[in-house]
C-alpha cells in the first residue's frame, strides 16, 4: 500500500486571547495510520483536533489536508472528514435516525443510502431498536455510538476522534478498536486523541505526545522505546511530562485528610 | 448587595428553622444561587460589567414604567379601600404572570441537584432555598412595578398608609408564591417524567393567553368615567378575594378602623400569607422536591416512544412551495422536525399567535362593534398586518434555547455559506406555523369582505414574509435553540416590540394609502415585494449571513 501524506502542519500556533496554547507545531501524517495523540489535560490536543476539523479558523501556521490548503479549501477538505467530538452534546429532540439523516443529506448521500447504513452502523453497537428514539432518553455511552456513527456515515477518508471512548462499555471499547485497525488497513487514517494509555499504546502506528503545546515525542512505541526503555507508554508519558512524584502525591493527598 | 440581601433573612431565622430547614445551610445554598446569577447577567466575559447594569437598570426602568401606566389609572381611584384593592389585584396578576412566564425554570432548575443533592443538606432546606431565591426576584419587581403606586397613595392618603402599602407587598408577593407552589403541585399530580413537562408547556401557554384575554376583555369593559367614584361594597365573599385583605389592613392601620370587619382583614392579612409560607415550607416543598427529582429522572422513566420518521401532508405539501435549492433542504427538514419538539420554543412562539386571535377576536367584541360599518371599513389590513409582530417572534424563539453546545455539527458539515442553514430554519418555521394561521386568517377575511381583497390578503402576505425573513437574517446569526435566555431580557424587548409595531404600522399604512390613492394602486406593490423577497433570499442574506459572522456568535465546544 502506497502511504501518501494526507496532513501536513507547519508551524502551528495558536492563542487564546494572551494565552499560548500551541507553540509551533510541525507534523506529517500518513494514510493508512493510526495517530495516537496524547498529551496532559491542557496541553492542546482538543483545540488541535478543532483546527484540523475547521471548527477553529483563527490559527497562524500553514495545513494542508489532501495537499489543499485548509484555510482556502475548507469546503473540499471537510466532504472528505468525519469527526467524533469529546463530550460532544446533541439536539436532544431528535432521534439517532432524524440526525443522520440531516448529516447524510447536507453531505449529498440519498436518504435512502443514508436510512440503511444508519441501521448498519447502529446495529454493529446494538442499537438499532433506538434509531427512532428520542436523543433525550440515552445514555452518555449511547449518545457516543451516535456520534461515531454519524461521523463514519459519509464513508471519510480521514477521522479525527477526541476521546471516543468516554462512557462506553467494555465490549463498546474492544470493537472500537478492532473497527479502528480494520479502518486503517483499508487505507483510510485516524487521529486520535486521548488519555487511555494503554488503548493508544496498543493501537497506534505512530504516537505524538504534546505537553503545554509542544510536540515533545513523536514515533511509534518502539521507536520511542529504544531511546528510554520505559516499560509501558503510561510510564514514558509520565517521565516526559514532567511528573514523576506521583506516589509522594497521593501521600500528600492521603494525610490532607489526616488532620 | 448579595449580603445585603441575604442579612434580611436573618429577622426570620426562628421561623425558617421552624419549617425544617438548616439556616447556614440555606443562606450558603442562597448564596450560590445569587452569586451565579451574578455570573450568569455578566455572561461569558464578552459582555462588560457595565452593560449588564444597563439591562437591569433598563428591566427595571420598563417595570417602574408599567406602573405608573397603571398608576395613572388609579389617579382617578378616590377611595383608599378601592386604590389599594385595585394596585393588590394588579400586582397579584402580574406576579402570576411573572411566576408563569419567568420563574418556572428557576422553580424547575434541577441543574444544581447534581452538585447540591449528594450534600448532608437538612430537610427541605433546598427547597425553601429555591423558593427565597424567587421572592427576591418577584419582591424586586413588585417594588418596582409599585414605586408610581406608592407615590400616588403617599400623596393621596399620606406617609403611614403608604409604608403600610409597601409592607402589604411583600404580604402579597408571599401568598402568590404560595399560590404558585399548590398550583404546581396540583399539575404535578397529575403526571410525570416527558408528559408532565408537556404539560407544564402547555399550561404555561394556557395562561399567558389566558391573561391576554382578561386584559383585552378587562380594558374593553371597563367603564373609565365610573371608576372615580367607585365604592366597592365589602360583602361575605369579599373576605375571600387575597387583594381585599391586604387593602383592607392598609386602611384599617392607616385610618385607626378597627371594627370585626377590618379585624378580619387584619387577622386575615398577617396570619394567611404566614400560615402559607409555613404550609408551603413545612409540607408542600418536600412533596415538590420528590416530584422534582422524579422530573429529573423523567427522560428515564418514562416510556419511551418511538418517533415516526414519516412526514405529514402538510409538509409536503409546503416543502416545495419554498424550498428551491438543494443546500436548504436538510435544514428545512430539521426545523420542521424541531419546532415541533422543543418546548421552549412552543412555549415562546405560540402565545404570540394566539395574541393576535385575540387582538382580532376582540374586535368583535367591543361595545361598539357594528358588523355593517366593519364590511365597510378596510380593518382586514389591521388583522392582517398584526401579523408582523409574529413573525419577529418566530425569529427570535428559533434561537433561544438550551442547545448552545449542540452547533458544531453545523460547522463540521461542509457548506459554502452558512446562511443556506437560516435559509431552511425560517422558511421551515414560516411554512410549519404561518402558513396554517395565515390560511384561516385569510378564509375569515374572505367570508367577511369577499374574494375581492384577495389581492390585499397576498400583499399582506408578502409583506409578512419578507418582514419575517428579513429580521431573522439581519438578527445575531446563532444556530437554532442555541441562545440562553438571560433574566435581563426585558427592557430591551419592550423597545424592540415598541419598534416592531411602528414598522407593522408604516407598511400597513402603506399599503392603505396605495389602497385610497387610485383604482388598483395597491397591486403595484405585488411586484415591489416580490423583487425584495427574491433580493433579500437571493442576494442580501448571503451577504448577511457569513461564516465569520457565525463563527463569532457560536460556540462549537
Amino acid at each position: 500500500m502506497d502511504h501518501q501524506t494526507i496532513v501536513e502542519i507547519h508551524n502551528l500556533e495558536k492563542k487564546y486571547g494572551q494565552k499560548q496554547v500551541l507553540h509551533d507545531i510541525n507534523l506529517q501524517i500518513n494514510s493508512g495510520q493510526i495517530i495516537g495523540y496524547i498529551g496532559p489535560n491542557g496541553a492542546g490536543k482538543s483545540t488541535t483536533v478543532k483546527i484540523l476539523c475547521g471548527l477553529i479558523n483563527d490559527f497562524e501556521g500553514d495545513i494542508k489536508i489532501f495537499g489543499k490548503d485548509l484555510r482556502t479549501s475548507t469546503f473540499e477538505i471537510k466532504q472528505q472528514i468525519g469527526y467524533i467530538p469529546e463530550n460532544a452534546v446533541l439536539y436532544e429532540s431528535l432521534t439517532p435516525m432524524e440526525f443522520m439523516e440531516f448529516i447524510g443529506e447536507m453531505r449529498g448521500l440519498e436518504n435512502e443510502i443514508t436510512r440503511t447504513k444508519a441501521e448498519v452502523l447502529m446495529n454493529i453497537f446494538e442499537m438499532k431498536p433506538n434509531l427512532n428514539q428520542r436523543i433525550a432518553t440515552f445514555s452518555k455511552g449511547m449518545r457516543q455510538k451516535v456520534l461515531i456513527c454519524s461521523a463514519l456515515l459519509h464513508n471519510p477518508d480521514l477521522i479525527f476522534m477526541d476521546e471516543p471512548l468516554s462512557g462506553l462499555d467494555a465490549n463498546s471499547v474492544i470493537m472500537v478498536k478492532e473497527m479502528l485497525i480494520h479502518l486503517a488497513r483499508e487505507g483510510k487514517t485516524v487521529f486520535y486523541s486521548s488519555h487511555l494509555m494503554d488503548v493508544v499504546e496498543k493501537i497506534s502506528d505512530r504516537i505524538i505526545l504534546i505537553d503545554q503545546g509542544k510536540v515533545i515525542a513523536d514515533g511509534s512505541f518502539e521507536e520511542l522505546n529504544k531511546l528510554s526503555n520505559d516499560e509501558n507508554l503510561e510510564k514514558m508519558f509520565t517521565r516526559l511530562t514532567g511528573n514523576t512524584n506521583h506516589s509522594e502525591k497521593a501521600e500528600a493527598f492521603i494525610n490532607a485528610f489526616e488532620k | 448587595m448579595i449580603r445585603f440581601l441575604l442579612s434580611l433573612f436573618a429577622p426570620f431565622r426562628w421561623f425558617i428553622e421552624k419549617m425544617g430547614a438548616d439556616y447556614p445551610q440555606f443562606i450558603s445554598i442562597l448564596k450560590l444561587k445569587l452569586t451565579m446569577d451574578n455570573r450568569r447577567l455578566k455572561g461569558l466575559g464578552n459582555t462588560s460589567n457595565k452593560e449588564t447594569e444597563n439591562a437591569l437598570v433598563k428591566q427595571s426602568l420598563s417595570q417602574i414604567f408599567f406602573g405608573l401606566f397603571f398608576g395613572m389609572f388609579l389617579m382617578m381611584v378616590k377611595l383608599p379601600f378601592t386604590f389599594y384593592y385595585f394596585a393588590h389585584t394588579f400586582l397579584m396578576v402580574m406576579m402570576a404572570m411573572m411566576i408563569i412566564s419567568e420563574f418556572t425554570t428557576i422553580l424547575f432548575d434541577t441543574t444544581e441537584n447534581v452538585i447540591i443533592q449528594p450534600l448532608p443538606i437538612k430537610g427541605n432546606t433546598i427547597s425553601l432555598a429555591r423558593n427565597a431565591h424567587v421572592f427576591i426576584y418577584l419582591s424586586l419587581i413588585a417594588i418596582n412595578l409599585s414605586i408610581v403606586p406608592i407615590i400616588i397613595s403617599i400623596f393621596k392618603f399620606g406617609v403611614l398608609p403608604g409604608l403600610l402599602f409597601t409592607f402589604s407587598i411583600f404580604l402579597n408577593v408571599l401568598f402568590t408564591l404560595f399560590l404558585a407552589n399548590i398550583l404546581y403541585l396540583g399539575i404535578m399530580h397529575l403526571a410525570s417524567g416527558e408528559k408532565l413537562k408537556n404539560i407544564l408547556m402547555y399550561f404555561q401557554i394556557f395562561i399567558a393567553i389566558l391573561f391576554m384575554l382578561a386584559y383585552q376583555i378587562g380594558i374593553n369593559l371597563v367603564d373609565k368615567t365610573q371608576i372615580g367614584n367607585m365604592v366597592l361594597p365589602v360583602y361575605w365573599y369579599t373576605f375571600l378575594v387575597p387583594p381585599a385583605f391586604f387593602s383592607g389592613v392598609v386602611e384599617a392601620l392607616s385610618e385607626g378602623v378597627f371594627d370585626l370587619q377590618h379585624l378580619v382583614f387584619i387577622a386575615e392579612a398577617l396570619i394567611i400569607p404566614s400560615m402559607a409560607v409555613y404550609f408551603t415550607g413545612r409540607y408542600l416543598t418536600p412533596v415538590f422536591n420528590r416530584k422534582l427529582l422524579d422530573l429529573e429522572q423523567g427522560d428515564r422513566v418514562s416510556k419511551v416512544k418511538t418517533e415516526n420518521s414519516r412526514k405529514g401532508i402538510w409538509y409536503r405539501i409546503m416543502f416545495p412551495l419554498f424550498i428551491h435549492r438543494k443546500e436548504e433542504r436538510a435544514p428545512f427538514k430539521l426545523l420542521w422536525i424541531m419546532t415541533g419538539r422543543e418546548r421552549l420554543f412552543i412555549q415562546s412562539f405560540l402565545p404570540s399567535l394566539a395574541y393576535i386571535a385575540i387582538i382580532i377576536a376582540v374586535q368583535f367584541f367591543s361595545k361598539s362593534f357594528n358588523y355593517n360599518e366593519l364590511v365597510q371599513s378596510d380593518r382586514y389590513l389591521v388583522f392582517l398586518y398584526v401579523f408582523i409582530l409574529a413573525g419577529a417572534t418566530l425569529s427570535t424563539a428559533l434561537i433561544n434555547g438550551n442547545n448552545l453546545h449542540a452547533a458544531w455539527i453545523f460547522r463540521v458539515i461542509p457548506l459554502d455559506s452558512p446562511a443556506d442553514y437560516f435559509k431552511g430554519f425560517i422558511k421551515a418555521a414560516f411554512a410549519r406555523y404561518f402558513m396554517p394561521f395565515y390560511i384561516v386568517l385569510s378564509t375569515g377575511i374572505f367570508i367577511i369582505w369577499g374574494v375581492r381583497v384577495l389581492p390585499d390578503v397576498l400583499i399582506a402576505f408578502m409583506s409578512v414574509y419578507f418582514f419575517t425573513i428579513l429580521y431573522f437574517y439581519v438578527q445575531t446569526p446563532i444556530f437554532p435553540f442555541g441562545l440562553e435566555k438571560s433574566a435581563n431580557q426585558g427592557g430591551a424587548t419592550f423597545m424592540k416590540v415598541m419598534g416592531l409595531m411602528a414598522i407593522a404600522g408604516i407598511l400597513g399604512y402603506l399599503h392603505y394609502f396605495l389602497l385610497h390613492l387610485f383604482n388598483f394602486a395597491n397591486l403595484l406593490l405585488i411586484p415591489v415585494y416580490i423583487s425584495a423577497i427574491y433580493y433579500v433570499n437571493r442576494i442580501s442574506v448571503y451577504k448577511l449571513i457569513s461564516w465569520e459572522k457565525v463563527d463569532k456568535v457560536n460556540n462549537y465546544s
